[in-house]
């Protein structure tokens, strides 16, 4: 069985189609990203699987209950952690995670315990007594994944968990999910390619409410990606080495002496010393990764942050 | 008992917001503080008069000793024998208002005419002329040796009331002030849920009835804890209890009741920046109506039909009834007027916020 299953889930806003028939099938103990631009259709997706929002059509369950039949059981098993960080602001972080903790029903013992636990992971203890309006974004966001977490859930829900953090905030906050990769299953939704780049076990290109794209980042980067790249800082290259290289590579592009050349199967050595044997300066040379980011312009042919 | 965890969390977020708070408790001890000050809180001033004495005869003379003998009354020297004289000191500012005494006014007195007397003010003061004129009338009337037009029986109650005004006032003041739980619930409720909170909630395993009863029961200690308050500053400032305190309680309680009813419609309807001015569209003119201030009796019949309607005007005739030491049986049907009012705005604000669960 699968932790998270959807088939066809699609809703409509009026004439507006914000998830279009989305298939997902995350596995337990899976770290799954959703990964596309504002107004994607990824927090849509979340607030149905979170039996907040109803699906105009198609199927939705959590670990085999149906979100919109057995919305209670599918909420004793899922912990969310909200795009805006959502919190009680005049209550302290322990009063907070008792919130929600007892209304999961766990006993007071048992809130105090993983509090601590949850408060001492994420680096919250010192200003647990602390009201949270004062708290900078950062450690509400931390308190924000702690509340999702404290009732032990078999599922956490994180949209956007990074949005509008420094990047040292960011790192932090990855490394704590990262911490639950394997003992949670997850679906995180986020505009940032490094997140899921980083985080993700496998992951969903998300665009105008569809997935366009799935697998492992290293799946998702060789399968659009047919060519290959080498970006070589090269001077005084000739025209006439520039014709020799173009009969043999698909593609060749120069600018402020950096030459790149594209071809399906690309030998690093063999082009360097060719490029000596012909008395040209090479500076450097490097074989270039294609990002998530290039992988999302070639499907949908548009940046991520547009 | 998840309501219970739900409620908890709500009251915390009202006892520890100190602007919420001062806007609910401070406003309404502020007003009680300076209208009662203002309306009698001590010793009331006499109020100064000058006269115009056109008759100059031996009755006028009389008369205006008669008027500057009465304890509310602080004559002005000297007596205008000319209209043009008080009229000019009036445009000046040096009296605020003056009674005529026309010529022919001991002639109208022994044939027994009517007589006509002028109290003029200036316009823009029309309550000088409204204060004065009931004095007027009665001290006219019992040197006329006429009976009075109307007969106001107070039967003793001034010995037990120390001051009418507070009786008057602190009533009305605590009725506004359980109106501003309106504004209290709304702001929490449509506040919780524009920000997401309450979506947030809504992922947790907790039921309807929860949320319905963790987002109006902790109201009602609020509601208590002010009632308290107003009646103590109200008792402070020489509110006498003459009558049932439960009974009064009783309607306060249910008064409240009813504002958090109005509350949780209008969290439940706006958005939270638009909710303090939509409450308050809500709050004015219902006080205005609720007779807190000033009697409705001199309104247009359509707005004493509308003020009459409303639960709140009942509120505050009632619980000055009792106060002032009326039975329980002369204040039914305005209870059951409020209990009417309570369920419904009840009922209507768990219908409208239940529908903020369903997306």
């Amino acid at each position: 069985m699968n932790a998270v299953q959807t088939f066809k889930l699609t809703k409509e806003f009026d004439s507006l189609v914000a998830v279009n028939g989305i298939d997902l099938e995350i596995n337990k103990g899976e770290l799954f990203s959703l990964l596309g631009p504002n107004g994607a259709g990824k927090t849509t997706t979340i607030r149905m699987l979170c039996c907040l929002l109803k699906p105009t059509s198609g199927i939705a369950s959590i670990l085999g209950h149906d979100v919109i039949r057995e919305p209670f059981a599918v909420k004793k098993l899922i912990g969310v952690s909200p795009q805006d960080t959502i919190l009680s602001e005049r209550l302290n972080c322990w009063e907070n995670l008792a919130l929600i903790g007892k209304i999961h029903g766990l006993s007071s013992d048992t809130v105090e315990r993983r509090s601590k636990e949850l408060l001492e992971t994420m680096g919250l203890m010192e200003r647990a007594k602390d009201q949270v309006r004062n708290f900078s974004g950062g450690m509400k966001r931390r308190l924000s994944i702690a509340m999702a977490l404290i009732s032990d859930p078999q599922v956490l829900f994180l949209d956007e968990p990074t949005l509008g953090l420094d990047p040292q905030a960011r790192r932090t906050i990855w490394e704590y999910i990262a911490g639950l990769k394997g003992k949670k299953t997850i679906l995180l939704t986020t505009h940032y390619m490094e997140e899921a780049d980083f985080l993700s076990d496998r992951i969903g290109i998300i665009d105008e409410g569809r997935v366009v794209a799935l697998g492992t980042s290293q799946e998702l980067k060789t399968s659009i990606f047919e060519m290959r790249c080498m970006v070589v800082s090269t001077e005084n290259i000739t025209a006439e080495v520039m014709a020799d290289l173009q009969s043999k590579y698909s593609r060749l592009e120069i600018t402020k002496g950096r030459l790149k050349i594209y071809h399906k199967e690309l030998d690093f050595k063999r082009i360097v010393d060719y490029l000596h044997s012909r008395g040209v300066t090479v500076y450097s040379a490097a074989l270039e990764q294609p990002t998530l980011e290039d992988v999302f312009i070639q499907i949908t042919g548009k940046k991520l942050r547009e | 008992m998840k309501f219970w965890e739900i409620g908890k969390r709500n009251l915390k977020e009202i006892y520890r917001n100190p602007v919420l708070l001062g806007f609910l408790l401070g406003m309404p001890v502020a007003f009680m503080l300076v209208f009662c000050a203002a309306a009698g809180g001590g010793e009331a001033s006499p109020i100064a008069m000058s006269i115009v004495d056109e008759d100059r005869s031996q009755n006028s003379s009389v008369f205006i000793q008669y008027i500057g003998s009465v304890d509310a009354i602080e004559l002005n020297e000297p007596v205008y024998s000319q209209e043009s004289q008080a009229q000019e000191d009036l445009d000046e500012g040096k009296i605020s208002f003056y009674l005529l005494i026309p010529s022919g006014f001991q002639a109208a007195q022994q044939t027994q005419q009517t007589i006509n007397l002028e109290l003029v003010y200036k316009a823009a003061d029309p309550m000088i002329g409204l204060q004065v004129k009931p004095i007027i009338e009665a001290v006219g009337s019992e040197f006329l040796g006429m009976a009075p037009p109307l007969n106001v029986e107070l039967k003793g109650t001034e010995s037990i009331i120390k001051n009418p005004a507070v009786n008057f006032y602190a009533p009305g003041i605590a009725v506004y002030g359980l109106m501003i739980l309106i504004s209290t619930a709304a702001g929490i409720i449509a506040g919780d849920r524009e920000k997401g909170f309450l979506a947030r909630m809504f992922t947790t395993p907790a039921r309807p009835s929860d949320f319905i009863l963790g987002y109006s029961l902790p109201f009602i200690p609020v509601l208590i804890v002010s009632t308290l308050i107003y009646l103590g500053v109200g008792m402070a400032l020489g509110l006498t209890v003459v009558g049932n305190l439960g009974h009064a309680f009783l309607i306060f309680f249910l008064i409240g009741l009813c504002s958090i009813g109005i509350g949780m419609i209008v969290g439940s309807l706006v958005k939270s920046e638009s909710q303090t001015g939509i409450s308050w569209l809500f709050i004015v003119p219902m006080a205005m109506l609720s007779g807190a201030w000033f009697t409705v009796d001199r309104m247009p019949s359509v707005l004493k039909s509308v003020a009459g309607f409303l639960p709140f005007i009942h509120a505050i005739d009632a619980s000055r009834a009792v106060i002032n030491g009326s039975s329980f049986s002369a204040i039914v049907f305005d209870i059951y007027w409020l209990i009417g009012w309570a369920v419904a705005l009840f009922a209507a604000g768990i219908m409208l916020f239940r529908r903020t669960m369903v997306s």
